[in-house]
């Protein structure tokens, strides 16, 4: 994912206070940060806001940052999940998760959700219609508990592998494959009924 | 998870799997042996298909564009990075559509404006909050009534020297002014206590049915008096104290000393405010 000798190299450059080398950073990461902010807090104005204070609580910190610890990126993705946590306590957002009354209308269908949707009358535009699914799995995902979501977004949306996954949330390999699992199943029952209500 | 056997593979084991088997990392005896149980077992094959359609569906997530403002206000509020060098060659990560085609130079005025906004931000801030706004009216107000009072004009302050000799002489003149109010204002009070007494030596007969009249209110509706005791207190005291004279007064409210000034400082009050 990224060179360690490289990245070791720039943090040092940077905190002996080259702004280069700082910005270059920023560069290098602003869009997978972004990202995860966004999928997590659903909003683009938080994202933008969360990932300006990653940013900020990563400069201050970037000293106490050991190249043989562990990758920088699973650093940074630390950072950033932490913040989420406090902005999830902050804004004490009540996620309904739905899952013990979506479990009972499981076992209809065992088809693939994926192929459910191909038979809808679909719209005009494929581009339109891609967008519009984009904004409904955006929108399930935000219904996820935070440590499903979480789980999801850096195993499917940021491909980080499970150990990496496990040193960022300090949990087991095990926990993690098992919340990734329930957080797609979740994800799958929450569209399913979506899709159901439209047809 | 209910754990039973289906096809040699426990459900649990099976849960296990399921991560792997959707990355492509199973193979052979294994894979066989997961796949034979996804199809028997009622409860893990919907399980994994519920999986493999939520993986799906994350899949058809595409990354979404930062906003070109995000790196520039990153190091803006980290190193202080001169911000108009970064709005001339954004970022090269994003596309070009996204860059301004134009390098942003934010004149002299614009630069003093931002400054002015971020230094008046935190009082700015209070300033607008309503409750602040109409504290700061009613000071005004009660200013401006005490400026008129006083008869300090607005045209006056135009004219005001800040010298320390100045400023004595307009101490001292205001001074004089408030002082002569004040005698005029009792120089009233004293000319309508005078035409009071005047007037009750003239007709000392009236109160008496006033008082019954008074008298008789009370008891028939006590509960009414009741009321406006609590709720209306200073008028009730103007309305009993204004047609009538001393006898018919309530003695806890009058000064032994000076009979008269209660009842006159009330009225006039009254008339004042
Ligand atoms: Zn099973």
């Amino acid at each position: 994912m990224e060179d360690v000798q490289v990245v070791a190299m720039l943090v040092r450059r940077c905190v002996a206070g080259d702004a280069a080398a700082w910005e270059e950073i920023v560069q290098t990461y602003n869009r997978r940060i972004y990202n995860i902010c966004y999928r997590f807090a659903g909003s683009a104005d938080d994202a933008e806001d969360l990932a300006q204070e990653v940013f900020i609580k990563m400069y201050r910190t970037l000293a106490t940052y050991d190249s043989s610890k562990g990758a920088f990126v699973t650093w940074v993705t630390t950072i950033t999940r932490n913040l989420l946590v406090d902005h999830f306590r902050k804004t004490k957002q009540d996620r309904i998760t739905d899952s013990l009354d979506a479990a009972s209308s499981a076992h209809e269908d065992a088809q693939p959700l994926s192929e459910q949707i191909q038979d809808q009358s679909a719209p005009p535009d494929a581009r339109v219609r891609s967008r519009e699914v984009g904004e409904t799995v955006h929108a399930a995902l935000a219904k996820l508990s935070p440590e499903l979501r979480e789980a999801v977004i850096l195993r499917d949306l940021q491909d980080f592998d499970y150990r990496e996954i496990a040193t960022v949330l300090k949990v087991p390999e095990g926990t993690v494959k098992s919340r990734i699992n329930r957080g797609r199943a979740e994800l799958a029952r929450l569209l399913q009924r979506t899709y159901r209500q439209v047809m | 998870m209910p754990d039973h056997t289906s096809n040699g593979m426990q459900c649990h084991e099976f849960d296990g799997l399921v991560s792997d088997a959707l990355d492509g990392a199973l193979s052979g005896s294994r894979l066989e042996g997961f796949q034979a149980h996804a199809r028997t077992c009622s409860v893990c094959g919907p399980l994994f298909a519920e999986v493999t359609a939520g993986r799906n569906w994350l899949k058809d997530l595409t990354e979404v564009e930062p906003p070109v403002s995000l790196v520039i206000n990153i190091l803006a509020s980290t190193t202080g990075v001169d911000t108009q060098r970064l709005r001339a060659n954004v970022s090269p990560s994003l596309s070009m559509s996204q860059q301004p085609r134009v390098s942003f130079r934010p004149s002299w005025w614009e630069r003093a404006q931002a400054w002015a906004s971020g230094a008046m931000q935190p009082i700015w801030g209070t300033v607008r909050q309503p409750r602040f706004a109409m504290s700061f009216g009613m000071a005004f107000f009660s200013l401006s009534v005490a400026l008129s009072v006083l008869g300090v004009k607005p045209a006056d302050l135009r004219s005001v020297s800040l010298r320390p000799a100045a400023i004595r002489h307009t101490y001292y003149n205001t001074q004089a002014r408030v002082v002569r109010y004040y005698e005029n204002i009792r120089f009233v009070y004293e000319v309508e206590s005078r035409v009071r007494e005047l007037k009750r030596n003239v007709t000392p007969a009236e109160p008496a049915p006033a008082k019954k009249e008074h008298k008789n209110d009370t008891t028939q509706q006590p509960e009414q008096k009741q009321d406006r005791n609590y709720s209306q207190n200073e008028n009730h005291l103007i309305l009993a104290c204004a047609p009538l004279g001393p006898s018919v007064f309530d003695p806890l409210n009058q000064d032994p000393l000076n009979p008269d000034l209660p009842v006159v400082s009330v009225t006039t009050y009254r008339r004042f405010v």
